[in-house]
């Protein structure tokens, strides 16, 4: 077995005995971490989903332009090109009178009118799909300028479920930003102060070790899987605790699902968030552990 | 092999632990350091070890300037010491053997290697029929032969005990000092840090009496 190796398989047991050794103190931590982490990732979760659970009509912002009555044809093209040139315009569609007509009078009770195609009252139009990504600020500066367009009779105007709720997403964005930030460093925080807890404790031990001739990294190996533990279990139950809420609220919701989309019977759970959630979890109790471990040797030597 | 040239030591907040030391230990020479409580041994050892750095001066061991190792090259270096403490220092819950195989492990020796070494410690101090038990159940002069053991394992070509009879009585004392005869005698070089003078003044070893951090007196045992 090479040195390398050797050292890993002290470091492993190392670890485990101190876990076994601290075994309240380590379940109490996994339950904090795992916990704390489930916040902002069940957050995510429902931030996620509901791009799912939302109809693909109330995705993109649309706008039907009526146009002048008569407008010349170049007057329209003109139009036309310019909206087509913008980076948030996603499709547009002219839509002449007769199609508006011949559509019309298929609507119940319309058939009548037409008749009215040799003098048809209705304008020509534009159907103008925004892209998926568009700014709402974009958007509503598009409909203002269209509005005061000589060209333009009218404009219906069907923003987004996204765009209707821009500041509601921004503020909720931000919040389970600020959320993670904190939760984030939270843990950081509490593997740090229980790390240093841990090797204050076994100053002596360190002590013993370093004149023994031990590396830095050779007593710092055990702190860092005993870490690397912690951060594991309180990331597999942080995952845990987020499938468990997703049922719950998808129990909640279920008939309410249903009317959106026959397919969900459930909350739809994404595989990145819990995977981010694990790795998160590992890497700031890893993190932590290894500040707190270095700091401490630093000072003991 | 051990050379301190010019050596001070001044901590921060203005405290002169040593000052201007100077001697030399050849290999295979055991040596006696004397002197009260607080007069600058702890430090001194300490310098050896390379827990601290001189503040002026050299500290040399088989002519490597400590000042200039850091990392692993210091826990290298080390790996070449044996250390003996006052307080045996064992971990209560490893085995006698795996007490004493601690710096082979930390040393990255391979495992089938290891019994025979610590077999050969342990007959050494004569423990070889506690091996298997706890040092919670050893007395006093036991477990100081246990870190006595642990300090030689690894066969280091320097030793460093710093008070290893302190806590002992007078019988346990002398055999703690036959032993340490013993390995002078196998080519290990040993300082001694002590202040028990009848210990030192029963062998004929080189004394050194440090007071106020200076070298006051640099010399053979008074019976020899």
């Amino acid at each position: 077995m090479t040195r390398w190796m050797l050292d890993h398989r002290h470091a492993l047991a190392d670890a485990l005995k101190r876990t076994g050794d601290r075994l309240t103190q380590f379940i109490v931590l996994v339950i904090l971490l795992g916990v704390l982490l489930a916040i902002p990732g069940w957050l995510a979760q429902i931030w996620i989903g509901m791009s799912t659970l939302v109809p693909q009509s109330a995705v993109q912002s649309e706008s039907l332009i009526f146009l002048q009555t008569p407008l010349d044809l170049e007057a329209r093209i003109d139009l036309e090109r310019t909206l087509a040139e913008r980076s948030d315009v996603e499709q547009l569609k002219f839509v002449p009178k007769s199609e508006a007509l011949t559509a019309l009078s298929e609507v119940d009770g319309l058939a009548p009118i037409a008749e009215l195609v040799a003098d048809n009252p209705l304008p020509d139009a534009l159907r103008l799909r925004f892209q998926l990504t568009s700014e709402a600020t974009s958007e509503s500066a598009l409909m203002a300028s269209l509005q005061s367009d000589p060209r333009v009779l009218s404009l219906q105007y069907y923003p987004s479920t996204r765009v209707q709720y821009a500041a509601l997403v921004q503020t909720l964005g931000w919040l389970g930003f600020g959320l993670t930030f904190l939760t984030v460093a939270g843990v950081l925080m509490t593997v740090f102060l229980v790390s240093a807890a841990d090797v204050v404790d076994d100053r002596r031990r360190i002590e013993l070790y370093t004149l023994l001739g031990a590396s830095r990294r050779y007593i710092l190996r055990p702190y860092l899987y005993r870490a690397t533990f912690l951060g594991l279990l309180a990331g597999v139950l942080a995952c845990l605790v987020i499938v468990v809420l997703n049922g719950v609220l998808s129990e909640v919701l279920a008939s309410n699902l249903e009317s959106l989309d026959t397919r969900l019977g459930s909350v739809p759970m994404d595989g990145r968030i819990l995977l981010s959630v694990a790795v998160i979890a590992v890497l700031a109790s890893w993190i932590g552990a290894e500040r707190a471990v270095n700091h401490r040797l630093k000072a003991l030597h | 092999m051990i050379e301190f040239e010019a050596v001070s030591k001044a901590y921060s907040g203005g405290r002169q632990a040593l000052t201007d030391v100077n001697f030399r230990l050849a290999p295979g020479e055991m040596a006696f350091l004397t002197g009260h409580s607080g007069a600058g041994k702890s430090t001194l050892l300490r310098l050896l070890l390379g827990l601290e750095k001189a503040s002026t001066g050299a500290v040399r061991v088989a002519g490597t300037n400590l000042a200039e190792l850091s990392g692993e090259k210091l826990a290298k270096y080390r790996r070449r010491v044996g250390v003996v403490f006052q307080d045996p220092n064992l971990e209560d819950d490893l085995s006698v053997f795996d007490n004493v195989a601690l710096p082979l492990r930390i040393a990255g020796f391979r495992e089938e290697d290891i019994p025979k070494r610590v077999n050969a410690a342990l007959s050494r101090v004569d423990l070889s029929d506690q091996a298997s038990a706890s040092p919670r159940i050893l007395s006093g002069g036991q477990q100081q032969r246990v870190g006595i053991a642990r300090a030689i394992v690894h066969r280091p070509a320097l030793l460093v005990a710093d008070e290893p009879t302190g806590n002992l009585d007078p019988e346990l004392s002398a055999r703690v000092m036959r032993m340490f005869t013993q390995f002078q005698q196998l080519g290990v070089t040993i300082l001694v840090a002590t202040h028990e003078r009848a210990v030192v003044e029963s062998l004929p070893f080189r004394r050194l009496v440090i007071e106020r951090g200076q070298l006051v007196s640099d010399g053979l045992g008074a019976n020899r």
